[in-house]
């Protein structure tokens, strides 16, 4: 509805009507541009949202973007093992979210400072350590369900998870 | 912080060490200016004056002790059905809890106490796990100070009435005064108690503990079996006065002392569940992990370059070891090789498969991840009676060797002449890398009681590290495991004899010097395994007291100070790259 205003100042409500409406889940490219810049955290937070949002955020070329987009020099070769143990999202919630803040914890104790646990670079080490624990983590998996893949991690993994809390 | 234990304390959240620092309450007063009322606690809804404070936390402190200590009692339901109702007054609501339990009365001798429950003999020679049957006689609280075996004894001794229905005892909220209320809840407990209760300073026990261990072994060492019995029963009653994992180290021992004075060896063979007992063990604590991660770096690195691999693994068991190690081969920038694995096992007493079973699921996980992969497995009661030309191995042109073995070594040594054997069939297969990981203590000295001491020392620190890894709940399925686990081999070192005695640890030295007259070079293990390994122990959550030092190209993993596990890895002297 146009509403003119008596001092002939035009309404939002008229500039609304003009200009289409942008609505983020008509652009499911600039929602994945955007969510492919948010951390682990905020990235789980969206799969909340809605249905629509859920299946975006679960693709997993997102989690592999959030896994080593700060690691130096990025790994070749990775993902179709990767992919093959469970996939990047999986890889982030069992191995990399654990390592990446126990060992940052411990890198602000000794350092002094605050550090920025997203924009920290990972050593190689790191990387192939997570890497390792995740194929312990398949194979006890498949030791103990007998080939039935679950979400929840495997035993010997526990540790990794036990201090994190969201 | 003082505050920040103040809320712990609260959250009933504590760890040894809290505890024992808790008991300076001076050092409250000192930093908190006196205005009356605790500032924090009145946040919360209790108000305790300043002054109180330090009485206040050494009754939850005691109070702590009680709950933590006699679970299998049950007691920890003073925790959740305590009903309170009065929050002005803590201090009184703590004491009667306190009085309900245990009530105190002036010391009296420990030694006459000791001497009564030693002459009863009422206990049973070998069921020490059972608490309950000194239990019954008596309740002791102990503070749950870290075992030490140089502990300096101090603190008092002093006697209390026991309340012999201590398991029912819904907590009651003594309303009104501030102050405790002894008499009421000690008529109660006067009127029940049977015998009088022993609360001992648990630093003072353990090392009358500790002796009285020593004091067995040398009694057995000398054939002296009547004293070795006494003693031994009186260890049982010291042990139930201790807490966590000194209690259970002293458990262990006494009940394996008791077999070596009655003969009564272990009848199962060694070989039942030690598969699952491994498991355990391996989940709750990062000694074996450590060890596989070792290995298989120094494997990895050995590898470089090779398109044919074969490993030759004489501690098969689940294969954990290898799922890393192949992982890290399909990701190698060259592509992963053809990779063998041949496992050796020991023959399962149901007959079962369980080497093809592990081989299966290695399997699965190879052609998962894209590496071709074959699994040979051998089922051998001892590594001497393998033969190299058994295993296939082609010639090194072909395929590069590597012989792994996790805590096996050391049973050859307890058969004169398997271990040459075993070395002479090693070389036989011209490995490219030999590694092994072994427990770093002497347990297989030539007298009895010095076998005795070292094991008490390592087992102890073993369960101590156990015990603080804060991963899994106290007496959790896990932690109990991996308990039995190292405690069948507390009772093969100090039970068994001849070759039944397999536990036969050696020193990272003697075993140096061992593998150097077989005709053995050490290889160091690099920094990348160094690293490796540090990182791994930062995961745990009781990672601060794991240590992983370097000792002349060996990586050793150790509990503060004193290593406990060594990895070393060796290749055929003259050097053949």
């Amino acid at each position: 509805m146009v509403n003119l205003l008596q001092n002939g100042d035009v309404c939002m409500e008229e500039l609304k009507e003009e200009t289409p409406m942008f609505c983020i889940n008509d652009n499911e490219d600039v929602l994945v541009e955007i969510l492919r810049r948010l951390d682990g955290r905020s990235l789980g937070s969206a799969a909340c949202v809605c249905k629509m949002w859920c299946g975006i955020a679960r693709n997993d070329a997102l989690w592999e973007h959030l896994c080593f987009r700060h690691v130096s020099p990025p790994p070749s070769g990775v993902r179709p093992v990767v992919m093959a143990l469970g996939g990047y999202r999986r890889l982030y919630m069992v191995c990399v979210r654990p390592v990446l803040s126990r060992l940052g914890r411990m890198r602000v104790r000794v350092g002094g400072g605050e550090s920025d646990l997203v924009s920290r670079v990972w050593t190689r080490q790191e990387v192939e350590l997570s890497l390792s624990l995740f194929c312990v983590d398949y194979y006890e998996r498949l030791l103990g369900g007998g080939g039935k893949l679950g979400d929840a991690p495997a035993s010997s993994l526990i540790f990794l998870c036990k201090t994190v809390n969201v | 912080m003082v505050t920040k234990r103040d809320r712990e304390r609260e959250k009933g959240d504590s760890s040894a060490s809290m505890a024992a620092k808790a008991a300076k309450g001076k050092v409250w007063e000192e930093e908190r200016p006196d205005t009356g009322m605790d500032e924090l606690l009145a946040v919360l809804g209790y108000k305790v004056r300043t002054s109180d404070m330090p009485d206040v936390a050494q009754k939850l402190e005691q109070l702590e002790m009680a709950m933590g200590t006699t679970m299998e009692d049950g007691i920890t339901h003073l925790g959740s059905d305590t009903v309170h109702y009065n929050p002005s007054d803590l201090s009184g609501w703590v004491q009667s809890m306190l009085s309900e339990l245990n009530t105190a009365s002036p010391s009296s001798n420990f030694d006459a106490i000791s001497n009564q429950t030693a002459g009863s003999s009422s206990t049973t020679m070998i069921d020490f796990s059972n608490g309950k049957q000194l239990g019954d006689q008596c309740k002791i609280y102990n503070d749950d100070s870290e075992y030490d075996l140089r502990a300096i004894p101090g603190g008092a001794i002093y006697r209390s009435d026991k309340e012999s229905d201590r398991g029912s005892g819904i907590k009651r909220m003594k309303s009104s005064s501030l102050e405790p209320e002894f008499d009421d809840s000690l008529t109660v407990a006067a009127a029940e108690s049977a015998r009088p209760v022993v609360l001992v300073d648990s630093q003072e026990a353990g090392v009358r503990l500790v002796h009285t261990l020593m004091a067995c072994a040398e009694a057995v060492q000398q054939e002296n079996l009547k004293l070795a019995d006494a003693l031994v029963k009186h260890v049982g009653f010291l042990a139930v006065s201790q807490a966590g994992a000194m209690r259970k180290v002293a458990t262990y021992f006494a009940e394996a002392l008791a077999r070596r004075i009655y003969k009564i060896y272990p009848q199962d063979s060694l070989e039942t569940y030690s598969d699952i007992l491994q498991m355990h063990f391996y989940e709750t604590c990062p000694y074996l992990k450590f060890a596989h991660f070792t290995a298989n770096q120094a494997i990895l690195e050995a590898f470089a370059g090779a398109n044919r691999v074969h490993v030759i693994d004489f501690s098969l068991k689940q294969g954990m070891q290898w799922p890393a190690l192949m992982q890290a081969l399909a990701l190698r920038p060259e592509g992963p090789p053809a990779f063998w694995l041949t496992g050796i096992g020991p023959p399962q007493p149901d007959n079962t498969d369980a080497l093809q079973q592990v081989g299966w699921k290695l399997a699965q996980l190879a052609e998962t991840i894209g590496v071709e992969f074959v699994f040979r497995g051998f089922v051998a009661n001892s590594l001497a009676d393998l033969d190299a030309s058994m295993l296939e191995i082609r010639p090194s042109e072909v395929e590069a060797v590597a012989v792994n073995s996790v805590f096996e070594l050391h049973r050859l040594l307890a058969r004169p002449g398997a271990m040459e054997k075993v070395l002479a069939s090693i070389k036989a297969m011209k490995p490219k890398i030999v590694t092994f990981v072994e427990q770093e203590a002497n347990h297989n000295g030539a007298h009895f009681l010095e076998r005795f001491n070292e094991a008490l020392h390592y087992y102890s620190t073993m369960f101590d590290s156990l015990e603080s890894s804060g991963l899994t709940q106290p007496n959790g399925q896990d932690l109990v495991m991996s308990e039995v686990y190292l405690g069948r081999q507390i009772c093969n070192v100090v039970a068994c004899e001849g070759t039944d005695r397999v536990e036969r640890h050696e020193t990272l030295t003697q075993w140096r010097t061992r593998m150097d007259s077989a005709g053995f070079d050490p290889v160091h293990l690099g920094s990348n395994a160094f690293k490796q390994a540090s990182m791994l122990l930062a995961l745990f959550a009781g990672g601060d007291g794991y240590r992983v030092v370097e000792n002349d190209g060996c990586l050793m993993l150790g509990w503060h100070t004193c290593p406990l596990i060594a990895t070393s890895a060796w290749q055929l002297a003259g050097g053949d790259s």
